[in-house]
């Protein structure tokens, strides 16, 4: 278990500093250049042009910048804001000079707002994706199952801005329930935090669904056509106790990794649900950081998104062992 | 589904929405606007983006025109905030006037008037209007206009109060109540650059450098409760203002809470539909949408809440006039005969967005325009009449060119014009092979000499409502810059039309130096150097309670200091 834990480690470890390379050799060979940005494009003279670049650290060569970034991952590293030194602190993703901020704590602030979009669609769209399709696959061939089907259908068509512009049309437009969404942090006021969320929470629901209902249902039916179940019918085991404890089990296991990732996708890089949504999170944070070039914080983002998959892809290796007592981790 | 079909039925959703939501209660009747009883309530501001890319007066660019900015950052001169072009005139906001020249307007000097405060109640003067200035050279606080750089006297090198605490020797602080401008040559149009946020005065005690623009120090009347870029911010009433000192921001509301990072079809229909809250909300960044253009001609309530004007700007066809074949001025002249506007206003959005354009200067009174169409191409242009002076060069086979266009269409200087200037240029037997250039790396390439593409569509926009910063940086063949940051893309240099530059740059009555662009540009524009093809329009909503919400000359949209939501 421990050799497991380790080459895990080391494992993720090597990915997410391969990939924080790949992202800096990416922006080094893009068009555009950062210090051309805030310079203006009426302002910027060449000899002015030079001296921003300095002051950004941009005339450097690549290998340097990178190597100082990794410095500052481990030990730190200090940035001059004119007047002033700001020290950013190990483990420093590095300062964006754009929000003049360490990107970890610029991170930070964004966290809980995708973070709360992702827990409460996650718990919405695995009950009910799980919930409709074991039944639809217990119903099978029967009205309930052919409705489901063209609802999962529909809801797999339709991107989500679509779902989401509709869904404020309906209800804060013509129903007028409530006003537009904004968002409101949990600890400010943990019910307006809920009900700020409620919608973009049924919307990304409704379009994650589908895949999982699909695939309970038919994971459901091909468990439920297994030997083992045939046996502990046979046994005359309580329809309940086959279905719950014996078909569900080997049915659910595929829909964890498939979770683990979605997760993980959308707690990043949720883009249309925040900004049809107004939820100022990772994935908007990320398009801005995009369009100004803020390398800093793309690098932080995506080291951020790597570290998530990683950490799910475990927590879900680790609950398909115990889901699925056939797989040990070794 | 492809995106613009997704983006149609986005559009008819909205739209079906909003009738839907319209037909419901009558409006209450408000009551007229009354400047002396219009304090109160909240105003809310619904953005894509936060109200400035850094909130520091010394990296802004727009000259007062930031909406946002003006209410934190009073400046020596300010725009007269009138509608039309009454409000592209500059009135004096820190000082007592507009400034007073010497003779050949080298030398410009305001007086501070009294009782001005920042925030924290301590008192502005010259010299941190001096300092504010002077940060703006820093390397670490980039983004600011250029202008200063380039007008005060030895100050091209400064390298910011950071590294050389003595300051601009150019500009001297006699008392603290006096601050006087050295320039290295006349320029009549300083009170207008006076109105840039590098005037705003900046406490030296309380500058953080890059750190500051989270928390400016305000001297206009609001000042900042919280910020949280690029995500919202809250405005409060600033207790040490008054419109004792500021006889030019009303600043009706007692509080401002702007929203960021909101969606443009969400920002527009929540301004349409205007429930709770967002009867009292307005924004800075967001143009009307497809779907509310589509039903301005059926809903009249909703086309009284538009304001419509326009930022000085201009799209134009540019080409290297000492290159083959725009040397010859037949073929610059056939290129501008051969031009379809109508299908170039249509490209560029339809007539609500956009309108021909036959000179350079647009339609604005402030900065001289003069109406003349030396090339009359008509409404879909005159490919006969191209096709002779072609011929008439020597091109009787037409010629081939090639035309650089942005890779988006969001400046209207994207493949969606350019294809409407090769489908003209076409019948006129000029053929138009399409480059497309990266958005991103756009300006710079077309402003290089050395990757110059040999035609490009491109664009030029008024730092201030005056024809200087229109025409000069485009047509005064003293600043082709061969090594980049060239707007002067024509390669125009005409020593009548150097002169006339600097004769008017002496000029310090506006109106006189405004004829003189005028007629400047009609002897630019002869030599056709260019091919202008439109200027653009704003259309932008403003919720149903909002009041006083009129657009100037200057900045073609709607002023938050002037606007009431009681």
């Amino acid at each position: 278990m421990l050799g497991y834990a380790v080459r895990r480690v080391s494992g993720a470890v090597a990915v997410l500093l391969i990939m924080s390379a790949v992202v800096y050799v990416l922006f080094f060979l893009m068009p555009a250049n950062p210090a051309q940005l805030v310079c203006g494009i009426k302002a910027c003279t060449p000899d002015r042009l030079a001296l921003i670049s300095h002051s950004l650290g941009l005339d450097e060569p690549l290998y340097l910048q990178y190597w100082h970034f990794l410095v500052g991952l481990f030990a730190g590293r200090d940035y001059s804001t004119g007047p002033s030194i700001v020290h950013c602190a190990a483990p420093c993703l590095g300062y964006s000079f754009q929000y003049t901020e360490p990107v970890l704590q610029i991170i930070g602030e964004r966290l809980p707002v995708s973070g709360s979009l992702v827990i409460g669609a996650a718990i919405l769209w695995l009950s009910l994706g799980i919930g409709i399709g074991v039944l639809s696959a217990l119903r099978r061939g029967r009205w309930l199952d052919h409705v489901v089907n063209a609802i999962v259908l529909g809801g797999l068509a339709v991107p989500i801005f679509i779902t989401g512009l509709m869904a404020l049309m309906i209800v804060c437009v013509w129903l007028q329930w409530m006003p537009f969404p904004t968002w409101v942090p949990f600890d400010e006021d943990p019910v307006l935090w809920a009900q700020n969320l409620v919608l973009p929470w049924i919307v990304l629901a409704l379009t994650t669904m589908p895949v999982y209902v699909r695939m309970s249902r038919a994971g459901m039916l091909e468990t439920l056509a297994e030997d083992h179940i045939r046996t502990a019918r046979a046994y005359g085991l309580p329809e309940r106790q086959v279905i719950g404890r014996h078909a569900l089990r080997g049915a659910l296991s595929p829909l964890i990794t498939l979770a683990a990732l979605d997760i993980a996708g959308i707690l990043t890089s949720s883009v249309l649900t925040e900004t049809v949504f107004g939820l100022p999170g990772l994935g908007q944070m990320t398009v801005q950081a995009v369009r100004n070039v803020d390398l800093p914080v793309v690098v932080g983002l995506v080291l951020l998104i790597g570290f998530v998959i990683v950490v799910c892809n475990t927590i879900a290796d680790l609950l398909y062992a115990a889901v699925d007592k056939r797989v040990s981790v070794q | 589904m492809t995106w613009r079909g997704s983006s149609l039925l986005v559009a008819g959703l909205l739209l079906a929405g909003t009738l839907t939501a319209c037909g419901g209660g009558a409006q209450s009747a408000s009551t007229a606007f009354d400047a002396n009883n219009c304090q109160g309530g909240t105003l809310d501001v619904l953005n894509q983006d936060d109200a400035a890319s850094h909130l520091d007066p010394a990296r802004l660019y727009t000259s007062g025109g930031g909406n946002i900015p003006s209410l934190l950052f009073r400046t020596l001169t300010t725009r007269t905030r009138k509608a039309g072009a009454d409000g592209a005139k500059v009135a004096p906001d820190l000082a007592t006037d507009t400034g007073e020249p010497n003779a050949d307007a080298t030398v410009w000097t305001y007086h501070l008037r009294d009782g001005l405060k920042f925030e924290d109640g301590t008192a502005i003067t010259a010299q941190d209007v001096k300092y504010g200035i002077e940060r703006g050279f820093a390397a670490e606080l980039p983004g600011g206009a250029p202008y200063l750089h380039d007008w005060l006297v030895g100050a091209q090198n400064y390298p910011g109060p950071y590294k050389d605490p003595n300051g601009i020797a150019a500009i001297e602080t006699p008392d603290a109540k006096t601050i006087v401008f050295h320039l290295n040559s006349p320029h009549g149009d300083f009170p207008y650059l006076a109105t840039a946020t590098q005037f705003a005065p900046v406490p030296k005690a309380q500058d953080k450098g890059a750190d500051y623009e989270k928390h400016p120090i305000s001297s206009g009347p609001y000042k900042i409760e919280s910020y949280d870029k690029g995500k919202s911010m809250v405005l409060v009433r600033n207790t040490n203002w008054s419109r004792a000192v500021d006889p030019n921001r009303l600043a009706c509301p007692d509080r401002i809470e702007a929203t960021y990072g909101l969606d443009p079809a969400v920002i527009n229909q929540r301004l349409t539909t205007g429930t709770g809250k967002d009867g009292d909300a307005v924004t800075t960044d967001t143009d009307l949408g497809p779907s509310e253009l589509a039903q301005l001609d059926n809903n009249p309530d909703l086309a009284k809440r538009v304001a419509k004007g326009g930022f000085p700007y201009t799209y134009y066809i540019a080409f290297d006039n000492t290159k083959a074949p725009f040397n010859d001025i037949r073929v610059r002249q056939a290129l501008s005969y051969a031009i379809d506007r109508t299908s170039v206003v249509n490209a560029a959005g339809g007539s609500s967005l956009a309108y021909p354009a036959t000179t350079f200067l647009p339609d604005n009174k402030n900065m001289g325009y003069q109406a003349f169409d030396f090339f009359p191409a008509g409404k879909n242009g005159d490919p006969a009449k191209a096709k002779q002076l072609l011929a008439e060069a020597g091109f009787s086979n037409g010629i081939t060119i090639t035309l650089a266009h942005r890779s988006a269409d969001f400046n209207q200087d994207g493949p969606k014009v350019a294809t409407a200037v090769q489908d003209a240029f076409q019948k006129a037997g000029i053929t138009v092979k399409l480059q497309s250039i990266d958005s991103d790396s756009y300006t710079t390439t077309v402003s290089n000499p050395a990757t110059q593409p040999q035609a490009s569509v491109e664009g030029w926009g008024a730092d201030w409502p005056s024809g200087g910063p229109f025409i000069i940086p485009i047509f005064d063949g003293r600043q082709y810059l061969a090594g980049g940051g060239n707007f002067n893309t024509a390669h125009f240099n005409d020593p009548k039309v150097n002169a006339d530059i600097d004769a008017i740059n002496k000029i310090t009555d506006p109106d006189q130096a405004a004829q003189r662009w005028g007629q400047v540009d009609s002897e630019i524009m002869k030599q056709a150097p260019l091919v202008p093809l439109f200027h653009t329009t704003q259309l932008r909503l403003y919720g149903k309670n909002v009041k006083n919400a009129f657009v100037s000359d200057w900045t073609g949209v709607y002023d938050l200091s002037q606007v009431s939501v009681k």
